[in-house]
């Protein structure tokens, strides 16, 4: 895939994840590594700079099995971001799609 | 790598950030780790999952440094933060470089045309002291409209150093976002 495109991807990843539940790190990378090839360690920086930028907040909880977790909630601002993202993807997947369709029908 | 060398490593490439972030940021990987290991995953199957901390550092530098040129924006922080998005990748060398190089050009060309304009006039009292018997009225006429021209073009040039500075750190942002992400080169 084109280099452009892979930071772009990621961040929707993460964020459609959030739109119905809060989730913790680890959880999230693990969610997108089932799905997509993904050096892990690279959603960390991204979720730094995602809650820098107001699209979530964090709050700490405590867990059964080992120490404290970071959860991450999407904010409005975030669920915005998310829909404005989820269009613009909508729009570049149907236009390869449509031109991968008819790039098979004619050979 | 172990827990420990990952977390070393990472803590070493970050010590431009304040202690308090590091400690934040090592706290994200150390719960990582512990939740990792919670499943049953080895120290070393999780930090190769991870990727290189040398990278992870890098990613979260050149957001710091973005962060803090958007906030003041120097030129030496504006330098550093590109250096950082272009320490990204190879490929930024052309999609940020480039752009910063003509950037700069126009604005260093349009200081320097407007400060020859505004010096114009002396130039001509210059040639008068130098060469007594040259001077033509036309001369001083036509430096004298430079001046003011030069000094037009120096208020324009305030503003729109200002925009393009503006416009270029945003750019830098946009590429961290677009630009090298965390897909792995299969």
């Amino acid at each position: 895939m084109n280099v452009q495109f892979k930071k772009g991807v990621l961040e929707l990843c993460v964020l459609v994840l959030l739109d119905k539940q809060d989730r913790y790190g680890y959880e999230l990378v693990q969610k997108i590594s089932e799905q997509i090839a993904i050096s892990e360690g690279s959603v960390y920086p991204l979720l730094r700079r995602l809650t820098k930028e107001e699209y979530f907040t964090t709050y700490l909880q405590e867990s059964s099995e080992g120490p404290s977790r970071k959860y991450y909630k999407l904010t409005d601002k975030g669920r915005m971001y998310l829909r404005e993202l989820t269009r613009e993807w909508k729009e570049f997947s149907n236009g390869v799609n449509q031109l991968i369709k008819e790039g098979v029908s004619d050979e | 790598m172990n827990k420990k060398q990952f977390l070393n490593s990472l803590d070493e490439s970050l010590q431009k950030l304040s202690s308090d972030e590091r400690q934040d940021i090592l706290q994200d990987f150390e719960e990582h780790f512990a939740n990792g290991i919670a499943e049953g995953k080895s120290e070393e199957h999780i930090s190769a999952s991870l990727g290189s901390p040398n990278h992870i550092a890098k990613e979260l530098l050149a957001s710091y440094l973005l962060e803090k040129a958007e906030k003041t924006e120097t030129t030496g922080n504006i330098i550093r933060a590109m250096w950082a998005v272009i320490g990204l990748g190879f490929f930024n060398v052309v999609i940020v470089l480039g752009p910063f190089i003509a950037i700069a050009a126009l604005v260093f060309a349009g200081w320097a045309s407007s400060i020859a304009f505004i010096a114009s006039p002396l130039l001509v009292f210059m040639n008068v002291i130098l060469n007594p018997d040259t001077f033509i009225l036309f001369d001083l006429f036509f430096s004298m409209l430079l001046c003011g021209l030069g000094l037009f073009i120096a208020v324009g040039m305030f503003f729109i150093t200002k925009a393009l500075i503006h416009g270029f750190v945003r750019y830098l942002k946009f590429n961290t976002k677009m630009v090298k992400g965390g897909l792995k080169h299969v």
